[in-house]
């Protein structure tokens, strides 16, 4: 792998990514999920990823991650911590929503002190309260983005990719989620955010990728590619095709 | 990101912590079952072959409670290993972390109780009639190699379930083969033909639980060559099988999604 310039955070160049199925003993097929998805993104640089369900934005976000290698081309990283929120979290259901926040903030590469001495900020950010010391399994899918959220944000990653996460908490977690994420893009946080709410794209990001079926169709900025999208899913909305569900 | 030694380390002995307090809370009893559970199963035996006397001698009790409790927690911890990665799945689609972290995670576990459950057969022991020795204090020794045996399996048994779904049948039949192989309710010399009997014993858990038997209850030295087999074997096992690990990390983690 090349250095990335002084200026990039992330550059992806040219990558591949497909996922394997197998369907019984002998019968496996290759399913692309990422097709020659090449872009870069600097220092302090937010970016929206918008596109149809399906359409690899999930995958790419693990591939820039690094848990998933590409197939082909390269993902070049200058940045020393990267944390990925998706809804899944990776949370324990048993272990209470403290025991999570600590592993959750020791996986982002804190120490086990650090977090703890922090620990008190990411409860009152979540908003959980004595929910805290309950086990996870209790939490609403709200309350656990709310704690990961809090975590992520609190413990401060140079690289924050998050999937999905602000659309499920409520109205007023998510305006706050909004306002901490525009003051820490102001003071150089960069992120990375998959969304299907185009408002709260339109709002945050200074670029978006418009991603389908695993390719970048579009790139550039957010008024006019969400206008292409928009344009293109409501014609798609009154096309008549092939029924999805086969009854 | 990945991790530093130190770092895997402290997230490793945080989460051992966590996980074995989350483990217990999720009964009413919570630690009392690490110690109950033997102690119950060991009332059975006791009743059935000590009281009734359905066979044998009166330190028949004392065979099969030492045959049987290293081979539960061979079987428990490969077991439970098994289904570890798989378990595991959030967190392996969250941060880049070695895989091998969950087998060892759950044999770490396993470990911790078995400590409390040897405490507890010791005890027993004693209490049976069983006279402390000095070839008790091989048992440590054996203990070790006993260990570097569960996390080579578990390492193995981990890494073959993402991929084929269907070896934890295979699995659970495969392991009351084991415990039928390993002479935990018998006595080899009695059952099995003068011929085959280094063929049982090439089998490392009935070796290791002859071992176990002719240190605590005939007070003689261990054979130290099949011990020292069983733990160059596992030893270099585990070393390759951490290398191979390191090598299916992406498509680890593509199976588990």
């Amino acid at each position: 792998m090349t250095a990335a310039t002084a200026q990039d955070l992330l550059r992806l160049e040219h990558v591949d990514f497909s996922y394997r199925q197998r369907h019984s003993l002998f019968r496996v097929s290759d399913y692309p999920a990422i097709r020659d998805v090449s872009f870069s993104i600097e220092r302090g640089e937010s970016i929206g990823i918008i596109g149809r369900n399906g359409c690899g934005k999930s995958t790419l976000l693990r591939v820039i991650a690094g848990i998933y290698q590409p197939d082909n081309g390269a993902v070049v990283r200058a940045c020393k911590n990267i944390s990925l929120l998706s809804l899944s979290l990776g949370f324990d259901p048993l272990m209470s929503g403290r025991e999570n926040a600590i592993i959750a903030g020791m996986l982002q590469g804190s120490s086990r002190a650090d977090v703890e001495a922090r620990l008190d900020e990411i409860i009152e950010f979540a908003e959980l309260g004595a929910f805290i010391d309950e086990p996870i399994r209790t939490y609403s899918t709200g309350m656990r983005s709310r704690l990961g959220f809090s975590v992520a944000i609190t413990l401060r990653t140079e690289l924050l990719l998050i999937d999905e996460v602000l659309s499920v908490g409520d109205a007023h977690f998510k305006q706050k989620a909004e306002a901490v994420m525009v003051n820490r893009i102001n003071s150089d946080q960069t992120v990375i955010l998959v969304s299907h709410a185009t408002t709260q794209v339109q709002k945050l990001c200074s670029r978006v990728i418009w991603m389908e079926q695993g390719s970048v169709r579009e790139i550039g900025d957010p008024e006019s590619i969400i206008q292409h999208y928009e344009a293109e899913s409501v014609s798609a909305a009154h096309k008549p095709g092939k029924p999805t569900i086969a009854s | 990101m990945s991790y530093s030694r130190r770092q895997l380390v402290d997230v490793f002995l945080t989460k051992l912590k966590f996980n074995l307090k989350s483990e217990a809370s999720k009964t009413y009893l919570g630690y009392v079952w690490w110690v109950l559970e033997p102690a119950l199963f060991v009332l059975v035996l006791y009743l059935v072959f000590g009281i009734f006397r359905a066979r044998g001698t009166p330190d028949f009790v004392i065979f099969l409670v030492i045959g049987k409790i290293p081979f539960l927690w061979f079987s428990k911890s490969v077991v439970n290993a098994s289904n570890s990665i798989l378990q595991a799945r959030g967190l392996i689609n969250q941060v880049i972390i070695s895989k091998a972290f969950f087998p060892l995670l759950v044999v770490a576990q396993d470990l911790v109780k078995q400590l409390f459950v040897l405490t507890l057969m010791f005890v027993f022991l004693i209490w049976f009639g069983l006279e402390p020795n000095l070839a008790w204090l091989y048992f440590p020794l054996l203990f070790v190699v006993q260990l570097l045996l569960i996390v080579a399996c578990s390492l193995i048994t981990a890494m073959i379930t993402p991929f084929l779904p269907d070896f934890k049948y295979i699995l659970s039949t495969g392991m009351v083969l084991l415990m039928l192989m390993s002479g935990i309710f018998f006595d080899y010399r009695e059952v099995i033909l003068p011929k085959h009997q280094s063929l049982f014993l090439a089998n490392p858990m009935a070796r290791l639980l002859t071992e176990y038997r002719r240190i605590l209850m005939d007070g003689q030295p261990p054979e130290w060559l099949p011990l020292s087999m069983i733990a160059l074997i596992s030893f270099l096992v585990i070393i390759a099988l951490l290398r191979f690990y390191r090598r299916i990390d992406t498509p680890l983690a593509r199976r588990v999604l």
